[in-house]
């Protein structure tokens, strides 16, 4: 080691100064943790986050360029402070990945009652040493930022400059932000128009926002037929569960060592069933199950087994074609391949907008962003009901001009690789 | 295309992939190995192409999935390490470690289907998880590097052109790990609502980033032991999987919404 005849605290510091200083700051966390508890976000809402922002720049700048020449402020912008900083955020991180989190509501008796929960790690995210830490970090990050503009400039500092101020910027801008973000969950009907909504520990919340649902959709991947046993309901075979995916009459499949043979399809039943027997008939209305006829032979069977199999409906039940005493043809639950609301969107100002929301396409209307979130587990495809997600995030320009920044300096990156070294 | 025939696929891109690691490290000649290595990529994304075309879906979805792309990507960045630094060793490396996660799937198959859930139906999903495979990739090749270096370091007499090395190979996958992430966020943000929610998944994600971020900027001081760069980056692979597959078999995967096995 370069500095092993100096003493600690001695200058120039090194990296033991960099993890006495990030520990420190942890040690600090704790203390406040174990004092006065977690960070409520609540605390930091508007105006409070965007002067903490605004103190903090200043203050930044401020160390810039009245102390940047001081040993200490050189320090801190370099290797010797930042791995510290990365290695205790790294153990954070650690922590939070293998720890399962509580929800940000949970009331604090709920959570465990060990040193774990006092420390805050079942809400890491909201616990004083890992946002200390983050700060501590944006400092690194800042003076480091703004000692280089002092320096002469090449090209290469484009990618220094976007990687540093677009981490620096996302970071900041997602640590003020967070207090700032409303999330909540709307429930509306067909035909119905609503405008109250739900958060996430059950308040009503009225917004200045109407959702009108025209109607609702959902399409389905084809049914799946699999062997099951009776016992245990487990899809065979257990190491590796075979499923065949309905692809039209007529067609024969092997599965868990039975031929199955598709005879008939009804994309519209009615399903009657008692313990003896099962009939099923074609029927045009809501809550109408699908149902597949197959027969099915086996090794060691004297003649193949035909009838119907269905998922059933929020009208019908599901019904199975046993084979043997052990075994039976099953058709799962479908899996929802789209869902999709047409809604109109009324606001305060009195504009309306009609538009098609489906996951992956959320539907942006003034400062919110429209999400489709679910809709009624219980009646499947036959739900008349849309469940939405509303955001409100007024800091995510912040985090995306960093995010982007990022981007560019990856790429840069990517391109320009590592710094050639003299040899 | 179905994957029963994976098998014959894959045992032939192996023999490729072998032929060229054999001559790569008997001769000097670069053009043969480079021929059988490519040729074998040929064979293997063939596969995966057709895979592609049957499921009528990116096969992007499961771990199995994943263990494909990785399977191909391995020797992409053994061949551009070999081409541009001439490194006669990575070839072997890379076809052995290719091979190992093509045994994987073949002896435990997962179970491949068209169903794409709604959340996975976007354009971000090939390019968000075929970089992030691609970045785990070629900082797989630095690990097998380093690996080799801590293994006989003594031996090595030329340790500064392996450092360039491996210095080159990690910041080509950060920045694809980090373009992984970044897209990753843009594309949280419009299924789910936030960029960032500290999903088990993310949490590793980010844990990994700052990994390789220690190694890029320990190395960035010329005092810096090599020694030490190349343990760090063991410690940073290591977190990868844990990102990777090694969440799942930890208390906090049950929370995780990045999972689409059906």
């Amino acid at each position: 080691m370069e500095h092993s005849s100096r003493k600690i605290w001695e200058q120039p510091w090194g990296y033991a100064e960099g993890f006495l200083f990030a520990i420190g700051i942890c040690l600090a966390g704790i203390i406040l943790q174990l004092s006065i508890g977690k960070i409520e976000p609540a605390l930091f809402a508007f105006p409070v986050n965007s002067i903490i922002g605004a103190l903090f720049l200043t203050g930044l700048l401020a160390v810039h360029l009245l102390a940047g020449k001081k040993s200490i402020v050189r320090w801190l912008s370099g290797v010797y402070a930042t791995i510290p900083a990365l290695v205790l955020l790294l153990t954070l991180s650690v922590i939070l990945g293998a720890i399962q989190q509580q929800p940000q509501g949970t009331a604090k008796e709920l959570l465990p009652p060990n040193l774990f929960g006092r420390l805050g790690w079942y809400r890491m995210t909201t616990s004083w040493p890992f946002v200390l830490l983050c700060f501590y970090t944006l400092v690194i990050l800042g003076v480091t930022t703004l000692r280089r503009t002092a320096q002469k400039q090449g090209w290469r500092d484009i990618g220094f400059y976007l990687n540093h101020l677009g981490l620096f910027t996302a970071l900041l801008g997602g640590l003020l932000g967070s207090a700032d973000m409303v999330r909540v969950t709307m429930s509306v009907q067909e035909g119905a128009v609503e405008w109250r909504s739900n958060n996430s520990s059950g308040e009503k919340m009225e917004l200045p926002l109407a959702i009108q649902l025209d109607s609702f959709l959902i399409e389905e991947y084809p049914p799946k037929l699999v062997i099951i046993e009776h016992e245990t309901g487990k899809m065979l075979p257990v190491s590796r569960p075979g499923s065949y995916m309905f692809e039209g009459v007529g067609k024969t499949t092997q599965l868990a060592g039975c031929k199955v043979e598709i005879i008939d399809y009804l994309p519209h039943a009615a399903v009657f069933r008692d313990t003896s027997f099962t009939n099923v008939v074609p029927m045009m209305m809501e809550g109408a199950a699908e149902a597949i006829r197959v027969k099915v032979s086996k090794p060691g069977l004297s003649q193949p087994v035909e009838g119907w199999v269905s998922n059933g409906s929020y009208l019908f039940p599901h019904s199975v074609l046993q084979i043997d005493d052990a075994i039976s043809v099953a058709m799962p639950q479908q899996e929802v391949k789209r869902y999709s609301s047409h809604v109109t969107v009324y606001t305060e100002e009195g504009t309306t907008r009609q538009a098609v929301i489906e996951v992956n396409k959320p539907l942006s209307v003034e400062e919110w962003m429209i999400y489709q979130y679910s809709y009624d587990d219980a009646k499947g495809k036959y739900s008349d009901t849309s469940l939405f997600e509303l955001v409100r995030d007024p800091w995510l320009k912040v985090v995306y001009t960093g995010i982007f920044m990022l981007l560019a300096g990856a790429l840069f990156l990517f391109i320009a690789g590592p710094k050639k070294r003299r040899s | 295309m179905t994957w029963d025939a994976f098998i014959y696929y894959a045992i032939g891109a192996i023999l490729l992939w072998g032929a060229g690691a054999a001559l790569a490290l008997k001769y000097h000649a670069k053009r043969l190995p480079a021929i059988l290595t490519l040729a074998g990529l040929v064979v293997f994304f063939f596969f995966i192409a057709a895979l592609w075309s049957s499921l009528e879906r990116p096969p992007l979805r499961t771990m199995g999935e994943t263990r494909l792309w990785y399977s191909f990507f391995l020797p992409v960045a053994g061949l551009l390490t070999y081409l541009r630094w001439n490194y006669r060793w990575i070839l072997s490396f890379t076809t052995i470690l290719s091979a190992v996660f093509i045994f994987v799937n073949i002896l435990k198959p997962d179970i491949h289907n068209k169903v794409l859930m709604p959340a996975l139906q976007s354009p971000w999903f090939a390019p968000h998880v075929i970089i992030y495979i691609f970045s785990y990739a070629i900082l797989g090749a630095a690990t097998l590097i380093a690996i080799y270096y801590l293994a006989r370091e003594k031996r090595i007499s030329d340790k500064s052109r392996m450092m360039r090395m491996t210095d080159n190979l990690v910041y080509t996958g950060s920045a694809c790990l980090t373009l992984g992430m970044l897209m990753g966020a843009i594309w949280a943000k419009e299924a789910w609502g936030h960029y960032w929610s500290w999903d088990p998944k993310e949490t590793w994600a980010a844990a990994t980033w700052i990994g390789y971020l220690i190694y890029i900027h320990y190395r960035l001081k010329t005092s810096s032991s090599n020694k030490t760069s190349m343990i760090l980056l063991l410690i940073a692979f290591a977190l990868l999987q844990i990102c990777w597959y090694g969440l799942n078999y930890l208390p906090s995967a049950q929370q995780s919404i990045h999972t689409y096995t059906s």
